[in-house]
């Protein structure tokens, strides 16, 4: 008896004592915000920058960036029988902030800025055995350039709604700011990158593989001396429009944006060569597989407004961009031409976009000398590009003619590789009845996105806010 | 918990010390006999009043008792299935002769209050609904939930489809969550089994959901579909977290207790059952038959070949799901103790039901072993375990968008086109255009077998560290584990005409779910009667784990015949784990005053789970029980109790704890970024208070029994997902907000009307009717995750004053088109179109017994609801609905923004009838040589007759499978069947 009572006794302290149990489950199904804590490594680096990057695509690729834009530009129609807010909440009525056409160029966005600021805070814990300092910095100005590049896609389409500026705290809802708020910010943000990139010495290189579109597209950015030229190229594009802001413009930094863009391109007006006008960084997209990543352009839904191609110079190359197409019509629109990638193909689904390549900073150089009377520099950029496509050189000496003549360049330069046309038009004050016709009888000629529902329902609003600046 | 483990120490060592004093006293001898036949009646336990003294009856009803003086004492005796009694034994007798009445209505049960404590239904506090074996095998089922069907008041037990295997839904009190656990858990000796559901891969081919793996359409079962009925000795189900606190954050859905059969003092008996059966269709879609070409034509279809066929009107359902498939169960358990204080039970089921399409069926094998030893007269051990095997093909049905489903092309299809195999061997290519599958070639080349091997078993030691008078206290150490591995194919070859759209035709799903789920607990228990109480002090503490691991391999591009995965030109893989624990501690305890009239029962658990957003975090989850049976009786009144219980219980989060990285992939290099769905670290279970009140009522010397229950049911800190500003990076998270309040009334009234001689008839009719209502909601109203086709069809919707359970559509419109015609989509009006949960369950059990004649039914009622017949949808849409005006109204309506396809789905069903004879025991001792102590012979049949409104296949129906919400999709589903089987029993 006393044997049995022993064993019991044993085996219910035995069981008390599992109590003990680690009570703590770590998920094994997928990884934690959890593992950004602690040492980096390379190769989590390498992981968190490609997923960075690649959130930063995947935005870019969406309809709001390139296809609604060029849409609300004038450039493009994407006309589908059965979906006729392409139509009616663009060039018919206004973007609806709960539907696809007034929600983009935001959540995306926002969504790669937390990926960014994640990776800038785990570079904190950046260990000597892992990482040299001047690679620590130059992934940090790389990647504060990359959030620079997030937030100025989102003030560009929203201009006077305006943006709100995401801080390291993930619960913080942070004010809708002012487009000049978020302008000057992006500007700090850029300058900070390059001060980082600067600490970190030309020669260093970035401690991961970066995507082929930064390195193979005539500079390899993955070299700190080529980020400061990225770093810089886009500083000069934001200083440029944040000195010609229609509502708040600082005609000061006209001469800041074109020793920038110059510090960028490396030449002075006009002499950039032709050859370099495509060096620059961009995405690069692989349709199929597990990856998946067609660009969005390629879309049998979509046509060049007829204007495009009335518009087109005699015997400017860039007249290929144009292609017929079956015709396409609907909601009182109608085409039967195309851009040339945005036929529908697995080829054009591969087809890269740039983000930022020398012959936009070209044009940007000579939009600011326009506006800062500098006719005889800007003649010579804007016919170093002119000329490329075969066109005579031109010539003007106002900024109304100045400002046409880029105009052009830009529109056939660019065509369907983002808002550049967007943006010029509305800063101009283009973007109206006076310089366009209307597209449909009911045409608002659309200058801004609205804040996304769901932005506007976590603030318990119904309405854009008023910005504060 | 080292502050608790020294204290259950010295609790021990206190308990060890004072065992000391056993007072002179003397042996009560005596017989316990069955009232009327004076049979014995072994296994009595028979207690001395006042004393925690008491003992067993031997196999000849003998026992032996000893009370603690010479003075009168009261002698208790109790026994399952017989109404207990207390005997005065006067000052110095040393006999005592007793005999028991059967207990017909079940007035008195040992009723769960703990995971160790029991308490007699007359005095319990809660309706506890407890089953027995007897009731719950009456007629056989193809799974356990089948049998409960109509037998639990404030269930509702609803069957997803016809198809074999199982796939049933078990609902009590209502709703009590939106996005968490919405099952009762099962606890199976002390073990707590899984009840997932797992998809078998058929959505690989279907393309319900789309994508390459299953899906909520996969006509899924919910795996206690592999439990044996004929081994369980009772059910006993605690409807609501007033007696399921217990369970701590598992136990908010109610739990559903099993006790499995254990080896009894007495002779050994050998139980031997033989049933045979069958099944047919029991109900059919109205097909149209196409009277002329012309007609055909008119339809919409090609009436090539109408004039020269042969047969201008098939019965498709009727030549598809036309067998009659030969079932049998084979069961044998053997039961019994040896002298040494071994008690066994071994039983063992082989099973096969066949499906109405002739490839479908549902096989299971089991063998159980319960063996329990007594060391001494204080150590108990007992392992029980059973191994399960189920084989289930259960073909195609439920949504699809392939073709695929036999409803699908039926409706697509004139009927004057015979589909069935021709004579060479082949089958008719399929005449629709896009696809040219054929119903009758995917029964018969495409497989989806579905083997599942499960492991249950669970051990048990028992101390007695005090036996006394005036005390008991011991320690029960109990553990198990339920540990299954669900294998599932689906086999879909080339040469399957549906294959042919396909890219690279051929489709194999191999899934493989590994599930464990082990349980640990302990109990010290005390119990100290005194003249004017007896208390219950029970402690303790437990441990859940529950690992899963659910792997599938999707092939695309096999060659005929080829069963390998890994022979696809493409694969494609998925694979979900989780790990979660659970640790708990409770105390409770039982005061059992005022001559056994008041209970009063305090008790806590404080749970922790890896899922809560601290896992270290101790949730608390008290409860609060009073019972009295009155002193004074009204007349005619036997007993007449008043109850009221409070109780909480949680529902533990699933996920939301963690911010999870998601992986993107850029040129071939995998990235990872926070995910949009933001973590919640604070996140904790939803928590349900409920608290209930009713009385138990015995009338005319236990001829009539009526007990009514009220609950209100209150979950707070529902789990809920919101929408968050998405400038913050994410755009959306889990949170706690939110109630839900559900009331609902049981009423249950037990009667024998009739007992003359050899006839007695025994008749129980319950009702439940419960509604719950959402009444804060911190987020904007949503349609819950549980699957749906939209509003234009009816959809669940989840909104601040409104009821959980209502049912959202598209019906009326503001203004109709210039024609009248048709209701553009702006004008159409989004409206709450009624409930989609019944008013109310009845269920009549009646059983009339003659002798060795018994005749019994069941016949379950529910009245209203609302049901989403989406079946009709093809048939209408196609025109190939028998009735023609009405499919033209429908479509008009339809056109009209008005939701035709909303049905009221009440219905009446005889659940149960059976028909039995006891042979005499002349004849079965001639029949069987001797050998045989009794042998029965049953007609029975399950589900044999409908009547409703609804015109689908069945009311009952989800193409979801199980859902918390919104279960009332009915799309194109298995048909269901009517059972019947004969059964010989015999008892060696």
């Amino acid at each position: 008896m006393k044997r049995y009572s022993t064993i019991a006794l044993a085996v219910a302290v035995a069981a008390t004592a599992a109590c003990k149990d680690n009570a703590v489950v770590n998920p094994i199904d997928a990884p934690t915000v959890g593992a950004l804590s602690g040492a980096l490594t390379r190769v989590t680096l390498q992981q968190l920058a490609t997923g960075a990057l690649a959130q930063d695509r995947g935005s870019a690729n969406a309809f709001a960036y390139a296809i609604e834009t060029g849409i609300l530009a004038r450039d493009v129609y994407r006309i589908d029988a059965s979906e006729p807010r392409f139509v009616q909440e663009t060039l018919g009525g206004n973007p609806d902030p709960g539907s696809f056409s007034g929600s983009g160029a935001w959540q995306g966005y926002y969504t790669a800025m937390r990926a960014e600021n994640n990776l800038i805070l785990a570079l904190a814990n950046a260990p000597a055995s892992q990482f040299t300092a001047a690679e620590v910095n130059a992934t940090r100005g790389f990647i504060r350039t990359m959030k620079a590049i997030e937030l100025w896609r989102v003030i560009e389409v929203h201009d006077t709604v305006g943006a709100t500026i995401q801080t390291d705290d993930v619960d913080a809802v942070t004010p809708v700011r002012c487009k000049t708020a978020v302008l000057a910010y992006i500007a700090a943000l850029l300058d900070s990158a390059n001060t980082d990139l600067a600490a970190a010495g030309g020669t260093t290189v970035v401690p991961f593989k970066m995507p082929s579109g930064f390195t193979a597209f005539g500079r390899d950015y993955s070299k700190v001396s080529n980020l400061i030229l990225f770093n810089r190229g886009w500083k000069g594009k934001v200083d440029y429009y944040r000195a010609l802001d229609r509502t708040s413009p600082t005609p000061a930094l006209f001469a800041t944006a074109i020793t920038e863009l110059t510090t960028a391109l490396g030449a002075g007006p006009g002499a950039v060569p032709s050859s370099q006008f495509n060096t620059g960084a961009y995405y690069v997209f692989v349709p199929g597989g597990s990856e998946n990543t067609p660009n969005t352009i390629s879309d049998s839904k979509i046509g060049l407004n007829p204007l495009v191609q009335d518009s087109v110079q005699a015997g400017d190359t860039r007249a290929s961009k144009i292609v017929p197409r079956t015709a396409l019509a609907g909601f009182g629109l109608s085409t039967t031409i195309t851009y040339v990638f945005a036929v529908a193909s697995t080829a054009n689904q591969s087809h890269p976009l740039a983000i930022l390549r020398d012959e936009e900073l070209v044009l940007l150089r000579a939009q600011a000398e326009i506006e800062a009377g500098q006719f005889a520099n800007a003649v010579l950029d804007v016919n170093s590009v002119r000329t490329s496509y075969g066109l005579t050189a031109t010539a003007f000496a106002t900024q109304a003619a100045g400002r046409n003549a880029v105009l052009y360049e830009k529109r056939y330069s660019f065509l369907f590789e983002g808002p550049q046309r967007f943006d010029d038009l509305r800063e101009y004050k283009m973007l109206n009845a006076t310089f366009h016709r209307p597209e449909t009888s009911t045409d608002p000629f659309n200058a801004a996105l609205p804040l996304p529902r769901a932005e506007l329902n976590a603030r318990a609003l119904t309405t854009n806010p008023a910005c504060t600046s | 918990m080292t502050r608790i483990r020294s204290s259950v120490f010295s609790l021990l060592l206190l308990a060890l010390f004072s065992a000391s004093a056993f007072a002179q006293g003397r042996r009560i001898s005596g017989r316990v006999t069955v009232e009327g036949s004076g049979e014995p009646l072994a296994n009595a336990s028979v207690s001395v009043v006042g004393t925690a003294l008491g003992t067993y009856t031997d196999d000849q009803g003998r026992f032996s008792v000893t009370t603690p003086d010479n003075g009168p004492a009261t002698l208790r005796v109790r026994r399952i299935g017989y109404i207990q009694k207390s005997v005065a034994v006067p000052a110095g007798a040393t006999e005592s002769n007793i005999g028991l009445a059967r207990d017909i209505l079940q007035l008195e049960t040992q009723v769960v209050t703990g995971t160790a404590t029991t308490v007699s239904s007359v005095n319990a506090a809660n309706a506890v609904t407890v089953i027995n074996s007897e009731k719950l095998n009456k007629v056989p089922a193809q799974t356990i939930d089948y049998a409960l069907q109509g037998k639990i008041p404030g269930a509702l037990v609803t069957q997803n489809s016809g198809a074999p295997g199982g796939g049933v839904q078990i609902q009590l009190r209502g709703i009590s969550t939106i996005n968490a656990s919405f099952q009762p858990i099962y606890v199976i000796d002390g073990v707590i089994v899984d009840n997932s559901q797992i998809a078998n891969g058929i959505n690989a081919i279907t393309a319900a959901a789309g994508g390459n793996f299953g899906s909520t359409q996969d006509v899924r079962v919910n795996r206690t579909a592999d439990l044996n009925p004929n081994d369980i000795e009772t059910i006993q189900i605690l409807k609501g977290p007033s007696a399921s606190s217990i369970y701590g954050s598992r136990g908010t859905n109610g739990v559903i207790i099993i006790t499995t059969k254990q080896g009894q003092a007495g002779q050994t008996t050998l139980d031997f059952t033989q049933r045979f059966g069958s099944a047919a269709i029991s109900n059919k879609i109205g097909i149209r038959c196409f009277s002329s070409g012309a007609e055909v034509d008119a339809a919409g279809f090609d009436s090539t070949g109408f004039g020269a066929a042969t047969n201008k009107c098939h019965d498709y359902q009727q030549e598809l799901y036309g067998e009659h498939p030969f079932n049998y169960q084979t069961i044998a358990s053997l039961r019994g103790a040896t002298p040494g204080g071994t008690n066994f039970y071994l039983s063992g089921l082989v099973q096969h039901d066949g499906g109405l399409v002739h490839n479908d069926n549902y096989n299971k094998q089991s063998i159980r072993a319960n063996v329990g030893q007594k060391f001494g007269g204080r150590l108990t051990a007992r392992v029980n375990s059973e191994l399960i095997h189920s084989l289930t093909e259960r073909g195609i049905s439920g949504n699809d968008n392939t073709g695929i489903n036999p409803y699908t092309l039926f409706s697509e299809q004139p009927s004057f086109l015979d589909l069935r195999r021709q004579a060479d061997g082949t089958f008719p290519v399929g005449p629709i255009v896009a696809n040219t599958s054929n119903p009758f070639q995917n029964a018969e080349l495409i497989k989806t077998p579905e083997d599942v091997f499960r492991m249950l078993g669970s051990g048990s030691l028992a101390y007695d560290f005090i036996s006394t008078d005036r005390q008991k206290l011991d320690f029960t150490l109990n553990g198990g584990v339920d540990s299954y591995s669900d294998h599932a194919k689906v086999i879909s070859p080339a040469t399957a005409y549906v294959e042919q759209v396909n890219a690279n035709p051929g489709t194999i799903v191999v899934g493989d779910a590994n599930i464990v789920n082990a349980t640990l607990g302990g109990i010290l228990r005390h119990q100290l009667v005194a003249n004017a109480f007896s208390a219950t002090t029970s402690a303790g503490f437990g441990q859940v784990r529950r690992n899963t691991d659910v792997i599938e391999n999707t092939g695309r591009g096999i060659f005929p015949g080829v069963t390998n995965v890994s022979s696809a030109t493409q694969i494609f893989t998925t694979e979900s784990q989780d790990i979660v624990k659970s640790s708990s501690l409770f105390g409770q305890e039982e005061f059992l005053t005022l001559s056994e009239r008041l209970l009063l029962t305090a008790g806590v658990t404080a749970e922790r789970t890896s899922n809560n957003g601290d896992p270290k975090k101790y949730y608390a989850y008290p409860k609060f029980s009073a019972s009295y049976r009155l002193p004074f009786l009204p007349p005619k009144t036997d007993e007449l109790k008043l109850r009221l219980a409070y109780g909480r219980a949680g529902n533990q989060p699933l996920s939301g704890k963690y911010t999870f990285l998601t992986n993107l992939i850029e040129e071939g290099v995998t990235g990872f970024r926070a995910s949009t769905a933001k973590g919640f670290p604070g996140i904790k279970p939803e928590t349900t208070s409920e608290i209930e009140g009713g009385l138990d009522w015995t009338l005319f010397t236990g001829r009539a029994r009526f007990s009514a229950t009220q609950f209100r049911k209150q979950t707070d800190n529902l789990l809920l997902t919101a929408s968050i500003a998405p400038s913050t990076g994410f755009t959306s998270q889990t949170i706690n907000g939110g109630q839900l309040v559900t009331h609902g009334t049981e009423l249950e009234l037990g009667m024998t009307p009739i007992r003359m001689g050899q006839l007695e008839w025994i008749s129980n009719t319950t009702y439940s009717s419960n509604k719950g209502k959402v009444t804060q909601l911190p987020v904007p109203g949503f349609i819950p995750a549980s699957g749906s086709f939209g509003s234009r069809f009816g959809n669940a919707f989840i909104k601040q004053g409104q009821l959980i359970t209502v049912l959202q559509a598209i019906n009326g419109c503001t203004a109709l088109n210039a024609a009248g015609t048709a209701c553009p989509s702006a004008n159409r009006v989004l409206t709450f179109v009624g409930n989609s949960a019944p008013d109310y369950e009845m269920g009549f059990s009646n059983d009339l017994n003659f002798g060795s004649f018994h005749f019994s039914s069941l016949v379950d009622w529910r009245k209203g609801g609302l049901g989403v017949n989406l079946t009709n949808d093809y048939f209408v849409g196609a025109g190939t609905l028998a009735d023609t005006a009405r499919a033209t109204k429908m479509l008009s309506d339809f056109a009209k923004g008005i939701d035709v396809w909303v049905e009221n789905s009440g219905f009446v069903k005889i659940r149960e009838l059976t028909l039995g004879y006891d042979l005499p025991a002349g004849l079965a001792t001639r029949l069987f040589q001797g050998r045989v102590q009794s042998a029965r012979v049953e007609l029975s049949g399950r589900n044999l007759k409908t009547w409703t409104k609804y015109t689908g296949l069945d009311p009952e129906v989800s193409n979801f499978g199980n859902q918390p919400l919104g279960r009332f999709q009915d799309v194109t589903p298995y048909p269901p069947s009517r059972l019947w089987y004969f059964t010989i029993n015999t008892t060696f």
